[in-house]
């Protein structure tokens, strides 16, 4: 049986329950979305007390398989008006499992003029808190008061001050390993969501004593070791544990898909300032507190994250990912790694998603507002949204607002949530998994690039989008990294394995993807009840009338064609 | 003479003499060898374009080679 804990914001009762489903045995998305698809009105707002946040770990949370303490958050989301899941690493997953909880919900909402809340679940009682201590304050001071008070051991989620002004591009902040709320699930605005609830934090001791009960603990321990052997026979992964995700910058611009100038380019000069090369050297070459290897949860093999220092060397931001070097860096036509790890360091404080805000800047910056490549008018923008002044707040409710009030007409997103680092006319691959995405566009969904044979062509990217998009969806469905695909690829079956070893449940590999459709469906089904159409999934109307000059091309996906790449 | 640049790898920059063209997954493989280095999944791009195994790959050719990583 796997519990959810149910806690209702406004009335402070809490009740527990217990189910033994499917659903609940693999939790991670496939609990996020069924119970937001189940218990949260279609058409409700989303800032409004009949929205619901789910907080779920996945079906191997708490045991020693590696990078399996994903934690996925669901709710309707205020940035895209549909379904949202979004998930981060760190040790709140870990804790959760360990006072033995598949999900925590977060249900109603108090009156406006409540005060903030902590919410503290332990082993012996669940409070509320008094948390208007925490009010108006960065995330990392929050992160220092929580550690202070509840232990740096303790799984913490918080919310920046953007959140707590309910503005929609704000994200969920989790404990990393060494206590620090550094570990975003920052897409689609559910960090407004829980602030409309009026938790400022919620905090799970490090207190309990739940133990992972095994079937067969030999086979299980034979797997989770399977997988790691297969993480390390793949000569990639010690690329990937080196250089991280930063290696996409240089397969972008070869590719001519590396977002410059809010998206009119795809090819930035002195791109390899910002790539990975760079950013491992200068790590190393400062020393300090740099690491160009981390891990954001506990067991982790892969180890991709890492810590950016200062030229002192002390801790500036850590991670520093792709995405935000190509949205904060190339797509401002920045070409300084320092001050986009001093942009995201700024947006983890003030709790905004550095994409949908990243994105927002370069718009900022085609409606005149600063030149681009301006490196200080940059970071003065950042602090701009960090200050909450009118403009900062308008950035900070993400590129699609931000183009409508500063009057551009492109603006790189679909259904509200900024496109990803990955220029949708040079790909059309990955323009299909944007324009298919429930969840607004989204790349780690279906990521077709590295497959795309001829990127610039629609053809035959309806059946590779929805390929990857059932790939891509599998590691979110359990709970796990997405890079543990680097580990078992497309095969399933070690993990599978796993879950029989723990549970005794047998799932076949076509089982699992015919679940993984059946989440689409419900997501889908989610934001067509909820009144999106076909006519809203499609990027700003600039990126069919306007070439890309590096690849001469312009969107040419239709609507019947994405509508295809949507049908499951 | 072709141009190989595995960017982010130790292999580095490889120089090949072709008389006549060659498919890129017999090339890839021989400047593999060289360096006695297991390349992986690689991605190899040639003027913005992906390059296929069975693609051809002709004296004057630059191509550059990426491990098959992914964002996130």
């Amino acid at each position: 049986m796997f519990s959810i804990l149910r806690i209702n914001t406004a009335t402070g009762a809490v009740k527990k329950e217990a189910f033994a489903s499917t659903e609940y045995l693999l939790g991670g998305r496939t609990l996020s979305s069924r119970l937001v698809s189940r218990e949260v009105p279609a058409t409700c707002d989303p800032l409004g007390r009949h929205n619901k946040l789910f907080f779920c770990t996945g079906v191997l949370a708490g045991t020693t398989v590696s990078s399996s303490d994903r934690l996925s958050i669901g709710g309707k989301s205020p940035l895209t008006g549909g379904i949202k899941e979004s998930n981060a690493g760190g040790i709140v997953g870990t804790r959760m499992a360990r006072q033995g909880l598949r999900c925590i919900a977060l249900e109603d909402a108090p009156q406006d003029d409540a005060g903030w809340k902590i919410i503290v679940i332990g082993r012996d009682k669940i409070e509320f808190l008094d948390g208007s201590f925490l009010a108006g304050k960065g995330v990392y001071d929050k992160s220092d008061l929580l550690a202070e008070r509840f232990g740096k051991k303790a799984g913490c989620i918080t919310i920046g001050p953007t959140a707590e002004k309910l503005l929609l591009a704000t994200g969920i902040a989790c404990s990393d390993p060494h206590g620090v709320c550094s570990r975003y699930a920052g897409r689609g605005g559910l960090g407004a969501v829980m602030a409309s609830k009026k938790v400022i934090a919620m905090v799970i001791l490090d207190d309990g004593e739940v133990e992972p009960q095994f079937l067969d603990q030999e086979n299980f321990k034979e797997g989770s070791k399977k997988v790691v052997n297969l993480l390390k026979a793949n000569p990639v992964s010690s690329l990937f544990t080196k250089y991280g995700t930063a290696a996409m910058v240089d397969i972008c611009q070869a590719l001519k898909v590396l977002p410059t100038q809010n998206f009119r380019h795809g090819v930035m000069e002195g791109a390899e300032k910002i790539n990975a090369q760079t950013m491992y050297d200068t790590i190393k070459a400062r020393g300090g507190e740099g690491k160009t290897q981390h891990a954001c949860m506990h067991p982790c093999a892969i180890q991709c994250s890492n810590v950016y220092p200062d030229k002192d060397g002390k801790l500036l931001c850590s991670p520093i990912e792709y995405e935000t070097m190509a949205l904060m860096g190339s797509n401002l036509c920045l070409k300084d790694l320092d001050a986009i790890a001093e942009m995201n360091r700024i947006a983890n404080d003030a709790g905004v998603d550095t994409l949908d805000v990243g994105a927002a800047i370069g718009v900022a910056m085609e409606a005149g507002l600063a030149e681009f490549g301006d490196t200080k008018a940059a970071v003065r923008l950042m602090e701009e949204v960090r200050h909450l002044t009118p403009l900062g707040r308008i950035l900070a409710s993400g590129c699609k607002i931000a183009a409508k009030v500063l009057g551009v007409r492109h603006a790189p997103h679909v259904l509200g949530q900024a496109i990803p680092a990955y220029e949708p006319r040079g790909t059309k691959g990955m323009a299909m998994t944007y324009l298919s995405s429930p969840m607004g566009a989204d790349h780690t969904f279906g990521f077709t690039l590295r497959d795309e044979a001829v990127p610039t062509s629609k053809e035959g990217k309806v059946e590779l989008s929805k390929k990857f998009q059932v790939i891509g969806s599998r590691m979110d469905a359990m709970g796990m990294c997405n890079f543990v695909r680097y580990s078992v690829q497309n095969n399933m079956t070690p993990l599978l394995d796993l879950i029989k070893a723990h549970y005794g449940a047998e799932i076949s590999e076509v089982e699992f993807d015919d679940i993984v459709k059946e989440t689409l469906r419900i997501e889908h089904q989610f934001n067509t009840d909820a009144g999106i159409s076909h006519h809203d999934y499609r990027f700003a109307e600039t990126f069919y009338e306007e070439v890309q000059p590096e690849t001469g091309e312009k969107m040419d996906i239709t609507d019947e064609e994405s509508l295809l790449a949507r049908q499951w | 003479m072709v141009i190989v640049n595995f960017r982010l790898s130790e292999i580095g920059r490889v120089v090949i003499s072709l008389n006549d063209p060659e498919k890129w997954e017999t090339l890839v493989q021989r400047c593999a060898a060289r360096s006695a280095i297991e390349l992986g999944t690689i991605l190899a791009v040639r003027r913005g374009r992906l390059l296929q195994g069975d693609d051809l790959v002709a004296d004057g050719d630059e191509i550059e080679v990426f491990p098959a990583l992914s964002g996130g």
